[in-house]
């Protein structure tokens, strides 16, 4: 619950420049929990899983995609009356394209670590199914402020998907957040034992099976634990 | 025949302003994408070489080292590392190509008596919790001292480098490609390692 | 040579399979497997793509990008020449081989944003590969992720008449198959070095 309210504190500028805040909020609360990219619509899964071995890679790919996601939901929004609807999805692209250079570029200056840690799934977010997909089923057709907000949504829902993934992927598979050996720190005074780390879960299978029960347990939440029980009452 | 006017104007228009904007971008991005670069090249440097005061990664030269398995030539830097005018050693790459999955590029330093300073995997794609531990400071800090006089294999070839339980293919390819190195600086440096007032004369 | 183009089909079908290990193409991997024949007609289809999209990158690359300075514009370039070779594909299949349109047409709009195609030209490029190793690279690529394909939607076929808990049923128990696959695939690792 607090990293939520955080979140959505973070995210009030965005709405403050909204047309229609009351509006632009509603897209950005329905983006963030109904409608989460990775969890719920299982969209975006490619660096989702592949960069999501610890926190650090998670927040830095999130944050590239947040930015990719601004500013292509942006300049599709203020283009919408001039694009023709046949040339549209090329349109799209070359925008969406242009944005991940300029995230691939500004990375590279920034931080040669997680340049190199992220590797191939910078230029790849070109091809990450959740941009293009707001861009067409929302930005192409809503205002500028809506698309902010809804861009701001689904670029942080995407990025907790992330983040959580990413700390269990850390926590299990080198017993560390953050760098921060979580289970040393109690397990070594306490009881004397180091913890030995789970490496399948840094590797791709873990990626996979992780992220399988955390789409199962969201689609409970939403299914509601009686209609979930019919499933499997044999 | 208008209507696809429209269409190639618009795309040409989207394509042409993006092409702009990123050229603008890149030529901004340049200068500070180069100088992360070379910051990262000497933070790696200070790792591997003994304390040094001049700007060692401007003083470089490059020097080819034979050929690699593809028959192509291998080309490497070295950085001079100098204190108060005096070389106290010199560091370049070299790369691994039998790890397990994939080249292992190392970063090594050599003092001017041919003992290692130490080492630096600047690049891997090894098993994470296996042979991933090449990248681990206590396992690099073994080859601190180490030169060709000493047993530079891995233990379980009789050598003195310890490889991990479960992987020995990763160590023992680092092992091989510092050797492969130690022995370049020794054909290449190798009068100024022996006489006596190393690194004076040697380098001219 | 043929030695080492039989080590990159060896290596892209198996040790370094871009689905299983390099976790790439995942959004069509668990979106069209729920049957077999879909799951055929899209692996033909991108096999077709990427082998185009290789040759014709390397070529885009050697001849303007590398030549004029601009490789930075290689992400817009090859996304742009993916999605109008796609174009040309679907045009002229439509046009000289309907009976292949009718069976693959359906999945070539979806391969543009395959992360598959993109992900296999930026990567020779960044290996710097010859033409030999490109003509390679875009065929085991390919095949690589038609044989993931293949594999899991056998799977999800026979999954589809299991008792699954429904929560887990469609997406999440396909995830966590294809990491008991991946785990099974692990098995390959070493056998080719990349």
């Amino acid at each position: 619950m607090e990293t939520k309210a955080s979140i959505e504190n973070a995210a009030s500028p965005a709405e403050g420049e909204a047309k229609a805040p009351s509006r632009a909020w509603t897209d950005f609360a329905n983006a963030l929990k109904t409608d989460n990219p990775v969890l719920r619509l299982v969209l975006g899964l490619c660096p989702t899983l592949a960069v999501s071995t610890s926190v650090q890679n998670a927040l830095g790919m999130s944050a590239a995609v947040l930015f990719v996601l601004l500013g292509s939901n942006t300049v599709v929004s203020l283009l919408r009356n001039v694009i023709p609807a046949q040339v549209r999805i090329p349109a799209y692209i070359v925008v969406i394209a242009s944005f991940v250079t300029i995230a691939d570029l500004g990375i590279a200056a920034l931080s040669t670590e997680l340049y190199d840690a992220l590797g191939i799934f910078i230029p790849l977010i070109v091809v990450n199914c959740i941009i293009l997909g707001r861009a067409e089923a929302f930005a192409g057709k809503n205002p500028v402020g809506r698309s902010i907000a809804d861009g701001m949504g689904m670029g942080i829902g995407f990025a907790w998907a992330l983040v959580l993934l990413g700390g269990v992927r850390e926590m299990l598979g080198s017993g560390t957040v953050l760098g921060f050996p979580v289970f040393d720190s109690v397990m070594v005074p306490v009881l004397g034992m180091r913890y030995v780390p789970m490496i399948a879960f840094v590797l791709p299978a873990g990626a996979f099976i992780i992220l399988g029960f955390m789409v199962a347990y969201f689609n409970y939440l939403t299914l509601g634990p009686k209609k979930a029980e019919t499933g499997h009452s044999h | 025949m208008n209507g696809t006017g429209k269409l190639v104007v618009v795309l040409t228009a989207i394509t042409v302003g993006s092409a702009v904007a990123l050229a603008l971008v890149y030529s901004a991005t340049k200068g500070p994408i180069e100088e992360a670069r070379r910051q990262k090249m000497v933070r790696l440097l200070k790792n591997v070489l003994p304390p040094f005061d001049n700007e060692v990664a401007q003083e470089s030269e490059e020097k080819s080292a034979g050929k690699d398995a593809r028959g192509r030539e291998i080309r490497r830097t070295v950085y001079t590392a100098k204190k108060e005018g005096k070389i106290v050693g010199r560091a370049f790459q070299v790369t691994a190509p039998d790890g397990y999955s994939g080249d292992i590029l190392i970063l090594m330093g050599v003092a001017p008596d041919g003992s290692l300073a130490g080492i630096e995997i600047v690049a891997h794609k090894e098993t994470p919790g296996l042979g991933d531990k090449i990248a681990k400071k206590e396992w690099r800090e073994t080859f601190k001292g180490k030169s060709l006089k000493s047993k530079l294999d891995v233990k379980k070839d009789g050598g003195e480098i310890d490889q991990f339980s479960g992987a020995t293919i990763s160590p023992r390819a680092v092992t091989k490609a510092v050797k492969e190195g130690l022995s370049f600086v020794e054909k290449e440096y190798g009068k100024a390692v022996r006489s006596p007032e190393h690194g004076v004369g040697g380098e001219e | 040579m043929a030695a080492e183009l039989a080590l990159i089909v060896l290596s892209t079908v198996l040790v370094n399979n871009f689905v299983l290990s390099k976790m790439l193409g995942l959004c069509p991997f668990v979106g069209v497997t729920k049957n077999v024949e879909n799951s055929m007609g899209m692996g033909m289809a991108v096999i077709f793509v990427i082998f185009l999209a290789s040759v014709s990158g390397w070529f885009v690359n050697k001849f303007v990008l590398v030549p004029f300075n601009i490789t930075f514009l290689r992400t817009v370039v090859f996304i742009l020449l993916i999605a109008a070779l796609v174009q040309l594909v679907e045009t002229v299949m439509r046009k000289s081989f309907p009976a292949l349109y009718k069976a693959l047409g359906i999945y070539l709009p979806l391969i543009t944003t395959n992360c598959v195609v993109l992900g296999a030209v930026i990567l020779i490029m960044n290996r710097e590969y010859g033409f030999f190793q490109t003509i390679t690279y875009g065929i085991g690529v390919p095949v690589g992720f038609y044989l993931a394909l293949f594999i899991i939607s056998h799977i999800r076929e026979q999954l589809a008449m299991a008792k699954i808990a429904k929560p887990l049923q469609g997406a999440p128990i396909t995830l966590i198959t294809t990491g008991l696959l991946a785990l099974a695939f692990m098995g390959f690792s070493g056998l080719v070095r990349e």
